[in-house]
């Protein structure tokens, strides 16, 4: 989870909704400002672009909505987890795999060769195991995986700004060493679906999640005695106040961003991805400052060297940023708490693991094919073995960020 | 009801979003895809690569596999 999304739970009793009061003011300058920037941006992709395009703007949008006003992320949900033994977090995102896997696998597994449309799917090797380990470690330096740190920096996290700018520059060299990473032992995309056919991989998608789940919950118990109430429950506001203005239960969370991904996959061909993007745009500006990109094999490459010369306006990873940005900031606008997270002074140390976590996450996004988003939940739900296997090493090398945050100055508590 | 406490300032937030919208305009305007827009031929762009291409090409960076 977030810097942002921890502030947004700050004070609330672990276990227990959060306290009534709905004493917030919708700040009308950000709410308008963001509505004006997804007009404007809207309008240019509309004009310059496809349709699909401006779709899936609007689908990024929604995203940044549903990730803000859930505080859904996957960093803190871990550390909750690793730290104090509390489940709500990881069983919500068990739950958003549970249900992709169920929306994904049956139009993957129809869908005819030559659509155009494929899942999430990646080769299995030690680029894959490396990159996902050391994204792992870095999300919890960072204060955010690849979705966390985009939908603060979209909320005015100014230390989530410092993430992001190191996470474009690891991003960047990590496309310049993937190829070498490439060459080490490792096996071709496998995917569940062409092995088991469409149920039987859906059979052993939500076997594993369910398994998952059960095995979460009972260490919470033996812990807590009890489990805690907030993946169906939120703030007691009523309805209209909690969807404007957050925050929202995770479970409508978990449904926005499932059948956001599925949008996303239906309107571009490909499910939801984020982290190519920063390496494109680290790439585009070395190009703009005179680098030669194309003296570097993966920017030789069909998709990214095309990515790299074309308009931003036509990636659709950039896109679905873009939206994602500006649905984030205007949600945080909607709920009177945009920048807040960055009132107060913030530590050296805390500025340092910025730095790094940025950094290893970058590289560690392009070795593992992906983050969170692009890898984890993409792949998972496309049936694709690389999914999980970035799953459990990101977890391990979770593991180890949360023992190094506190020479950081960052708290687990 | 509260007010609404601010952390930031305006202009800077303005700025900010304009600065980051000019980048995107250089970036698009200096792209193959305006100056299809604009009339010019035979280029390639993302848009037509997309309506060729039909091998599995998926933006997570992974090489791009042929037809299945």
């Amino acid at each position: 989870m977030s810097a942002t999304a921890e502030s947004l739970k700050a004070g609330a009793p672990q276990g227990a909704p959060a306290p009534v009061s709905d004493d917030r003011r919708v700040d009308g300058f950000v709410v308008g400002v963001s509505i004006i920037g997804l007009l404007l941006l809207g309008a240019l992709i509309a004009l310059e672009t496809a349709p699909f395009l401006v779709g899936l703007f609007a689908v990024g949008t929604v995203l940044g909505i549903a990730l803000y006003h859930g505080a859904f992320g996957f960093t803190g949900g871990w550390r909750s987890f690793v730290v104090k033994k509390r489940s709500a977090g990881l069983r919500a995102q068990l739950a958003l795999l549970a249900l992709a896997s169920m929306l994904f696998i049956p139009i993957l597994g129809s869908i005819e060769p030559g659509s155009g449309m494929s899942g999430a799917v990646a080769p299995v090797g030690v680029s894959l195991v490396v990159g996902s380990f050391l994204f792992g470690f870095g999300m919890q330096l960072g204060g955010g995986c690849g979705s966390g740190t985009l939908f603060t920096v979209g909320a005015g996290n100014i230390r989530m700004v410092l993430t992001l700018v190191f996470f474009i520059v690891g991003s960047v060299i990590g496309t310049l060493h993937l190829p070498w990473w490439l060459e080490l032992p490792g096996v071709n995309p496998v995917s569940l679906i062409s092995g088991l056919g469409i149920w039987g991989a859906l059979a052993i998608q939500l076997a594993l999640c369910g398994a998952l789940a059960w095995w979460v919950t009972q260490i919470e118990r033996r812990h807590h005695g009890a489990i805690e109430q907030r993946v169906f429950s939120g703030p007691d506001r009523g309805y209209i106040s909690n969807l404007f203005k957050g925050q929202w239960p995770l479970f409508w969370a978990v449904v926005v961003l499932a059948v956001g991904n599925l949008g996303v996959l239906l309107l571009s061909g490909h499910p939801w991805g984020i982290t190519f993007a920063f390496g494109l745009w680290g790439a585009k500006i070395l190009q703009a400052v005179g680098v030669d990109m194309s003296q570097f094999e993966f920017w030789t490459w069909d998709y990214p060297s095309l990515a790299l010369a074309d308009s931003v306006l036509v990636n659709v990873t950039s896109v679905t940023n873009f939206g994602l940005l500006l649905g984030a900031m205007l949600a945080a606008g909607l709920a009177g708490r945009y920048n807040q997270a960055s009132s107060g002074r913030i530590p050296p140390r805390s500025l340092l693991a910025a730095v790094l976590g940025g950094l290893i996450m970058g590289y560690g996004a392009r070795l593992g094919f992906g983050c969170n988003i692009g890898a984890l939940f993409s792949g998972i739900a496309s049936a694709s073995l690389h999914g999980w296997i970035w799953f459990a090493a990101a977890w391990v090398g979770s593991l180890l960020g949360i023992r190094a945050r506190p020479w950081f100055s960052l708290s687990n508590s | 009801m509260s007010t609404v406490q601010r952390h930031y300032k305006r202009w800077r937030v303005i700025v900010i979003l304009m600065l980051i919208g000019g980048v995107v305009m250089a970036d698009h305007i200096g792209s193959p895809t305006f100056r299809m827009n604009m009339g010019e031929g035979g280029l390639e762009t993302t848009l037509s690569q997309r309506q060729s291409q039909t091998s599995a090409c998926a933006p997570c960076g992974a090489p791009c596999r042929p037809e299945d």
